[in-house]
């Protein structure tokens, strides 16, 4: 009778059932395998929250890419006490961030902000913006979000969008949960003054209903 | 656990302070999100939740394959980075190991050496030197190097010929024959 001594289907179906910790673990010690697991499971959050930050999805998925590439180098120093989640949102989040700096990002926002004042002429004076999709919505996000710094975006996206408690934030960011506050407050306060410039019709209509 | 409107609304100032637990919090988000006259309300109180819980953009799977053929790329990159950088270092460390001993073993030789001459600063044939005949411009050094000390297709470059015996004295030699 014959023994089955290795398939990589079977390594594979396996890996899908580890937890990250494992994946990580196993992917630190030169295992592809878990290291492909990992990188097909945390995709769509990774280029979830880049999406958000950097504000196009053909850049998120570029950001994605950079984001596993580090994680697979700085595997060795990932210190497995903590959560994988952490280190990978702080990896993304800091790639996010470097990516929003960059000239490149800062001409596509200038293009959003075309096609924002494009759709607010289209838009009439009082409609609010129960019509606007969620893709526009996203989009609406992407330019007001513009006069945020890098930090204050990424705090009130892993905030508001990606459901991370000011303690959890903290960790990714590697600050005090008092930094968080101050910079949820000032982004909170941004928006609405951007919001307010960019779209009156949008609070009026919504303070009317 | 669920919220009617009233809590929601009622919820709000505790929501912006951060003051809700975590669950509380979801439960508010996704009320939010469902309801479209409490979003209404709530986002005239305060405009920035205009973007609580956007629904998450769908990353397809077709996306995820190229993200992971993007990355299983890069990696195969590095690793022959890595590889090619490996053996880089070998072969640098292997040359400096050889340099130091010719520097060492040309500082030995020439160092005592005291003639000067004029129109030496010229490369020598290291195999002349070794035979009979002293080589023009290393006197000095072709005294006491013995036969077949250096490669016959050896340079040597002798930068400052004139010094005396208490000066500092600058040879290079060159081995053609070592593969760098």
């Amino acid at each position: 009778m014959m023994d089955l001594v290795y398939s990589e289907n079977r390594d594979r179906q396996e890996s899908t059932e580890l937890p990250d910790k494992e994946l990580a673990l196993r992917s630190r010690g030169g295992d592809m395998v878990a290291f492909e697991a990992l990188v097909i499971r945390k995709t769509p959050a990774v280029v979830s929250v880049a999406r958000r930050i950097v504000g196009d999805a053909e850049d998120a998925r570029d950001v994605a890419q950079l984001v596993f590439l580090r994680v697979w180098e700085q595997l060795a120093r990932y210190d497995d006490q903590y959560s994988f989640n952490t280190w990978l949102y702080r990896i993304a989040t800091n790639l996010s961030i470097d990516f929003l700096r960059s000239s490149r990002s800062r001409e596509r926002a200038h293009g959003a902000t075309l096609h924002l004042v494009r759709m607010r002429e289209e838009m009439t004076g009082h409609q609010t913006t129960n019509a606007l999709e969620d893709a526009e919505l996203a989009r609406l996000f992407q330019t007001v979000s513009g006069r945020l710094t890098g930090k204050q975006k990424a705090v009130f996206v892993l905030k508001e969008m990606e459901d991370c408690d000011t303690k959890e934030i903290a960790r990714i960011l590697k600050c005090g949960e008092s930094t968080v506050r101050n910079h949820l407050f000032n982004a909170r306060r941004i928006l609405r003054r951007e919001i307010a410039r960019i779209c009156p019709g949008l609070i009026a209509g919504r303070g009317r209903r | 656990m669920s919220f009617s409107c009233v809590d929601v609304r009622a919820r709000v100032p505790e929501y912006l302070d951060g003051a809700l637990a975590s669950a509380e919090t979801r439960t508010f988000r996704e009320h939010l999100f469902s309801c479209r006259e409490c979003r209404d309300q709530v986002v005239s109180i305060e405009p920035s939740l205009l973007f609580a819980r956007v629904s998450l953009e769908e990353v397809s799977a077709k996306d995820v394959e190229r993200v992971l053929a993007g990355v299983k790329a890069g990696v195969a990159l590095k690793q022959a980075e890595r590889k090619l950088a490996l053996g880089r270092s070998k072969r640098r460390r292997r040359v400096a190991a050889i340099a130091s001993a010719a520097a060492l073993a040309a500082l030995t030789l020439v160092l005592p050496g005291s003639a000067r001459r004029s129109d030496s600063r010229r490369p020598v044939r290291a195999a002349a030197r070794s035979t009979a005949a002293p080589a023009p411009g290393f006197a000095p050094a072709a005294q006491t190097v013995p036969a077949g000390t250096f490669p016959a297709d050896a340079t040597i470059y002798d930068w400052n010929p004139g010094a005396g015996s208490q000066e500092p004295r600058v040879v290079w030699i060159v081995d053609r024959s070592l593969d760098i």
